[in-house]
């Protein structure tokens, strides 16, 4: 009996559908070309135009008032959304499958999901990772009570909950997404207590001579946000340093110091952003090589011009050619219109790669350049605040498994002094988040105490990267039948049937090899 | 923490921990917990501490909630169904304890 190998399920599977995902897709089916997109949530856009869809259709009062508060950068998503949508319809080239997470991806093109209960691989020719980006981990002490937020989940729930924050409102950190928000809340009639910035007036003088003109939109519109939050007589403060929130069993107060003194504010919800870096959890887990991003002190896939990633691993694990493109913010920070034009630059290499056209336009790659030309200018005007410093001892460093700084530091002393042999000692990076959340510091605190340089380590990555219940492993479907031996109780001598029509000699080993599932 | 922009729309009746609750179609599993002010969704398994969700969009993990009797689900990304069953967690579960609701 021969086993062939899997026949690919799409010429493209993407993973991701937010600005860059969505681009890609439309321009491969435009082509021609099959692609299969998973999505983690129920609608495409991503987190940026999350829920846009639903609230363009919403008529009420408070929809409008919502839309109107998101403002027009958050609208700018339906036309590539309706593309998009035009494409995902039977037969129309893409195979739209939303509420979908993926836990593993081989270099091969082999990608793991799992929708509801339900799991199983999908092959593509090729494949582009364009998952996106997380907001920095910022551990502060008291990050883990409840009423302590990101920025952006608050945003999410904005645009996918229509809810605001009531009560004593504090912001803290730095980057747009922080003075955008404060603005959106504004417009919905929600004043916050305090705008702790960390950055510094320094940093934007420092920063002005990135400018660039491609910059002046985004300064003025900045300006803008800054002008109106003073307007709204909202207390800004800038330069805050070393945040603390304080609680028994949620947030009640925060403190931190701003010139020196050390200040404290009641407070019901503090609202925390340290900037966005690219997820690296796909991509890790891949065994992409990965850079070390130091001014946005992040790591970064190690990609091609066209998002072209290349395997890490050692010849042993896999040998073949990398398949693997990783484009939008999972490649680089920039935003949805860089990500848009990535997406473009990423589909062209994309269909160069599968023998139809010329690889990525000029006019595509320039496109992502201009949109790209803002970042050195942001980047200096709002460098990592709230992570900048590591955190002192007593501060929690892995949520999951609650360890703290101090707990870390002790294990790298005593000799854990590499990634693999840390997270296996200290469980730190084992929990559900799997590192997300711990991973950066985990590392930044091995370099310090090992006094290392260049980039830091992560740890190796393992599928699956996110938990699947124990029904949908059994019930897998997709298997490589090359790479596949089902073995059944039966299979065990002690429990071997006496007799029957299924055993004896004829029971030959082929049987025991799972038959690809459809 | 949070109150509402509008009403709830097309609403869909969940429990959670028995108690019923009403969400907009297309809300969220952590939405819905923290529209109805619920002051922590699980206790963590190491030392009990109360944890709400933290970013929403499915990285953290510490939305994780029971949901129709699978453990260990993300809030963030669940969405909300008619007569679905949601319990908050009580730190570690017993090992043994017969888990089919």
């Amino acid at each position: 009996m021969t086993l062939n190998a899997p026949l690919p399920d799409a010429d493209v599977v993407i993973v991701g559908c937010g600005p860059s995902g969505m681009m890609a897709a439309v321009t491969l089916a435009e082509a021609g070309r099959s692609v299969i997109v998973l999505d983690m949530q129920p609608c495409p856009g991503g987190q940026i135009f999350r829920n846009l869809e639903a609230n363009l259709c919403d008529a009420s009062p408070a929809g409008q008032s919502l839309l109107a508060a998101l403002g027009p950068a958050y609208r700018a998503g339906a036309d590539l959304i309706r593309r998009f949508r035009a494409f995902s319809g039977a037969c129309s080239g893409i195979d739209y499958r939303p509420q979908t997470t993926v836990w593993e991806v081989r270099p091969d093109g082999t990608v793991g999901w799992l929708q509801g209960m339900n799991a199983g691989y999908v092959r593509g020719r090729q494949v582009l990772l364009a998952h996106g980006a997380m907001e920095r981990p910022l551990p502060f002490p008291g990050w883990t009570l409840p009423g302590v937020m990101t920025a952006g989940a608050v945003q999410t729930l904005l645009k996918a909950g229509r809810l605001k924050p009531s009560g004593r409102v504090v912001l803290a950190g730095t980057g747009p997404l922080l003075l955008l928000l404060a603005n959106q809340l504004h417009q919905l009639g929600v004043k916050p207590a305090l705008m702790g910035r960390t950055d510094r007036f320094s940093d934007a003088v420092r920063a002005a001579r990135h400018l660039r003109l491609g910059g002046v939109l985004p300064l003025v519109k900045g300006l803008g946000w800054l002008g109106r939050l003073k307007l709204a007589g909202v207390e800004t403060v800038t330069g805050l340093e070393t945040l603390a929130a304080h609680g028994k069993d949620g947030v009640e107060s925060v403190s931190f110091t701003v010139g020196g003194k050390r200040r404290t504010l009641p407070c019901d919800l503090l609202i925390v952003h340290d900037g966005i870096v690219p997820a690296i959890d796909i991509p890790n887990a891949a065994g992409l090589r990965l850079q070390w991003d130091g001014p946005n002190a992040s790591w970064r896939p190690q990609t091609t011009v066209d998002g072209l990633g290349s395997s890490s691993l050692p010849p042993e694990l896999y040998a073949g050619p990398c398949v693997l493109r990783v484009t939008g913010d999972a490649r680089k920070i920039g935003g949805a219109e860089a990500a848009m034009a990535h997406g473009v630059v990423a589909a062209q290499a994309i269909l160069a790669a599968l023998d139809h056209g010329m690889g990525p336009s000029r006019a595509a790659l320039r496109a992502v350049g201009k949109a790209l030309s803002v970042r050195p200018f942001l980047d200096a005007a709002f460098p990592p605040g709230l992570a900048r410093a590591l955190p002192g001892d007593e501060t929690i460093v892995c949520r999951c498994e609650e360890l703290t700084a101090g707990d870390l530091r002790a294990k790298i002393r005593s000799g854990f002094r590499n990634m693999d042999a840390l997270r296996g000692e200290t469980r730190c990076g084992m929990g559900p988040c799997q590192g997300r959340s711990c991973m950066v510091t985990a590392a930044r605190l091995l370099e310090d105490e090992t006094s290392a340089a260049g980039c830091p380590p992560t740890c190796r990555g393992r599928p699956p990267i996110r938990p699947i219940p124990l029904g949908a492993v059994a019930r897998l479907s997709g298997l490589d039948p090359r790479a596949t031996i089902r073995l059944t109780l039966e299979d065990k001598p002690e429990n071997a049937p006496e007799s029957g029509p299924e055993s004896g000699p004829e029971h030959g080993a082929e049987d025991m090899v799972d038959a690809p599932a459809h | 923490m949070f109150s509402d922009l509008g009403p709830i729309r097309d609403p869909v009746t969940l429990f959670v921990d028995g108690q019923a609750m009403s969400a907009s179609a297309g809300d969220s599993v952590a939405v819905c917990l923290l529209r109805a002010g619920m002051s922590y969704n699980r206790l963590t398994p190491v030392s009990g501490a109360p944890r709400l969700p933290y970013c929403m969009i499915g990285h953290c993990f510490e939305c994780l909630v029971e949901i129709d009797g699978i453990g260990n689900r993300q809030a963030c990304l669940t969405v909300v169904r008619e007569g679905m069953r949601v319990r908050r967690q009580a730190g570690a579960p017993p090992a043994l304890e017969g888990s089919v609701p």
